[in-house]
Order: C-alpha cells, then sequence, then structure tokens
C-alpha cells in the first residue's frame, strides 16, 4: 500500500525526473530491465501529453539520472580478476606501444632541437645566395660597374654631413655640401680632417646613408672608412668618397618619391682594445 | 648610428668600399687635381655629371703616385670618358 501510495505520489509529469528514479528504487529486489522500465509509460495512467513515443524518448535519458541512493543488491557484481580483459599480455603490449611512442616523440623532440641550430647557418647561406635583408651578394661589384648605364632623368641629390666622435679631436667637415648626380653614374666626393693637436692621433670612421632602403642602392667604390687612419700633429688632409648609386635605384617604386639621400660619416679614435663593428672586412 | 636596441626594425648594415680604403694623401701631391675638381664643381652647381673627367683625373694621379690600385677605367665608370679623351682633356 505505502508502494502504490508512494507511486501515485510520485507520478507526476513534472516529477518525471525524479519518479523514475523512484520507480527503480520502489521494486527492491528486480534487477533494473528493459520491460520494466518501458512498462510504466505504456500504462494508460502516464498522463503525458505524448504518449508512448516521448516515453520512449525519454527513455534515452533515462543514463543521465544519477541514482544516489543505489540499493547494494541491485547494483551488477564486480566481474573477477580472472575474467578481466586487462590481462597480464595486454599491459605488457601497451607498455611496449607507449615505450615506442615515447621514443619517437623523443627523437623529434631531438631533431627539432637540431633544426634550430642548423637553421642560422642556413639562412645565413639562404640570404648570402638570394640577397635579401641587404646582405653582401657576392660577385657583382666591378663588372657591374663597367656596364651600367646612368638613369640621365633622374637626378638624385647625394648631401654629405660630417661627425665627429666627442673624444676625438679633428677638425673633420665635408668639403662640398651637396653633389647632384644619377644613379649608375660614379662620383667622386671629398672631406677633409685636420688634426689640430700636438699628438699623431689614429681614428677610425664608419657611415650612414639616410633614407635605410636608399641605402642598400648606395654602393661605395672606395673610400676612408673602417680603416685606421693616422693624422700627424697639424696635418690636414682630403678624404675621397668614390661611389655611384646602383640604376636599379630607379626602378624600385618604393624608392620613387627619394630625391635626396644624405651620407654622414663619423670619425671615432682608434684606442687599443677598443674595436668598432666593422662588418667583416678584411 | 647603428647601435639602437630596437629588435624589431631593420637596423643600417654599413659595408665595406668595394675596392677597399685609399690610403691617406699626406704629402697633397693630388691635391691640385682636386682643387681642379672642386672648383669645378662649384662652378657647375654641384652637378657632378659635369664634373667628371676632372674626377677621371684625380683618380689617376692617385694611381699614378701609388696611392691608389691600378684600376682600368672602365672599371671605374669612365668607360664613355676614355674614348673622348684626347678631344675633352684641357
Amino acid at each position: 500500500m505505502l508502494v502504490q501510495g508512494v507511486m501515485g505520489g510520485l507520478w507526476h509529469p513534472g516529477w518525471r525526473g525524479v519518479a523514475f528514479c523512484g520507480w527503480r528504487w520502489i521494486h527492491p529486489g528486480s534487477p533494473a530491465r528493459a520491460a520494466e522500465r518501458v512498462e510504466p509509460f505504456l500504462r494508460p495512467a502516464w498522463s503525458g501529453t505524448g504518449g508512448a513515443e516521448r516515453g520512449l524518448r525519454w527513455l534515452g535519458t533515462w543514463k543521465h539520472c544519477s541514482l544516489p541512493a543505489r540499493h547494494p543488491a541491485l547494483q551488477p557484481p564486480r566481474r573477477p580478476k580472472s575474467s578481466d580483459p586487462f590481462t597480464r599480455a595486454h599491459v605488457e603490449e601497451w607498455r611496449r606501444r607507449n615505450k615506442t611512442t615515447l621514443t619517437y616523440v623523443a627523437a623529434v623532440a631531438v631533431a627539432m632541437l637540431g633544426a634550430s641550430y642548423a637553421a642560422v647557418p642556413l639562412y645565413r647561406l639562404y640570404c648570402q645566395t638570394t640577397g635579401l635583408g641587404g646582405s653582401a651578394v657576392a660577385g657583382h661589384a666591378s663588372d657591374q660597374i663597367e656596364n651600367m648605364v646612368p638613369v640621365k632623368d633622374r637626378i638624385l641629390k647625394i648631401s654629405f654631413n660630417a661627425d665627429v666622435h666627442a673624444s676625438l679631436q679633428w677638425n673633420f667637415r665635408p668639403q662640398q655640401t651637396e653633389i647632384y648626380v644619377v644613379p649608375g653614374e660614379t662620383a667622386l666626393a671629398f672631406y677633409r680632417a685636420k688634426n689640430p693637436t700636438d699628438k699623431p692621433v689614429i681614428g677610425i670612421s664608419t657611415y650612414n646613408v639616410v633614407p635605410f632602403e636608399a641605402g642598400q642602392y648606395f654602393n661605395k667604390i672606395q673610400c676612408f672608412c673602417f680603416e685606421e687612419q693616422r693624422l700627424n700633429p697639424q696635418e690636414e688632409v682630403d678624404m675621397p668618397v668614390f661611389f655611384y648609386i646602383d640604376p636599379e635605384f630607379a626602378e624600385d617604386p618604393r624608392m620613387i618619391n627619394v630625391d635626396l639621400i644624405t651620407l654622414s660619416y663619423t670619425f671615432f679614435e682608434a684606442k687599443e682594445g677598443h674595436t668598432l663593428p666593422v662588418p667583416g672586412y678584411n | 648610428m647603428s647601435t639602437a636596441m630596437n629588435f624589431g626594425t631593420k637596423s643600417f648594415q654599413p659595408r665595406p668600399p668595394d675596392k677597399g680604403s685609399f690610403p691617406l694623401d699626406h704629402l697633397g701631391e693630388c691635391k691640385s687635381f682636386k682643387d681642379k675638381f672642386m672648383k669645378c664643381l662649384y662652378d657647375n652647381r654641384f652637378e657632378n655629371a659635369l664634373c667628371r673627367n676632372e674626377s677621371k683625373e684625380y683618380l689617376e694621379c692617385r694611381m699614378e703616385r701609388k696611392l691608389m690600385l691600378q684600376e682600368p677605367l672602365e672599371k671605374l665608370g669612365f668607360g664613355d670618358l676614355i674614348g673622348g679623351k684626347s678631344e675633352a682633356k684641357k
């Protein structure tokens, strides 16, 4: 009677989830078999609006109903270890396979590490062959000068700038403020340096070209940079720069608005043990 | 200079000159040629194309005085001036 009362009370449509769990609990001793699960839905007392189909659809949600109050007698008995599908042979097999996989993964990791080390010289080689990034492309200079044709309709103004490091007491200045060249034409320009002190001074210079992208077209045939230059006391010398602008400058679309290129030289004092970052020269 | 610590942007890479460095003209042996060249530049409003003869002569002076390695003038870009050298030379 209690059973009947509980059944009726719990068989409210709104309590569907709980009811089904309750239903299972109410009938102790009988294992949960499919037929018994289906039966309540087929009863006429089921006042649901969909009938049997709806009930059967809901049957699928039976799995989500967690059963906190499982009756111990209802649970399926645990199978003994001897009939356990994960036998020792299987376990050994898995262990072996795991080890192989681990070996492969470790090999891939080491290969990646090796590749990252090898990338440095490989990239340098790639840059040298393709000439990307402004790095020196081997063996094109002197033949090119011979055969290059000046692009006469593109006049460029090269302005000159001279700087001296604070510790160097030379008077260093350009002898012309600007010069008008065209790409493909070799040009000569002069700087002057004077040593007003009473001691010989050794200086070393480097240069810079502005704008940056135009710098790759600025080729110096000969100049006075990157080598130690010694000036005796009170000596004044002329320092020439012989250069040209690569004719390909005229074909570069990024250079279309560039009319002014500034060449800037900076002199430093050459001291013992003090090295200027010269670009792999000699 | 190219001592900036900006890793994202490309920094300027100075390149060594193709034929190396000019030895200094301590004795001023080619000073007259240089003065002629500078005067030409001043007169022609710093147009290099009009003063190429003078620059060629300066470099020839240097080569004679061993202040520069001997190079055929075509390799220095003066190929067009060699043909008319006898006419254009002052």
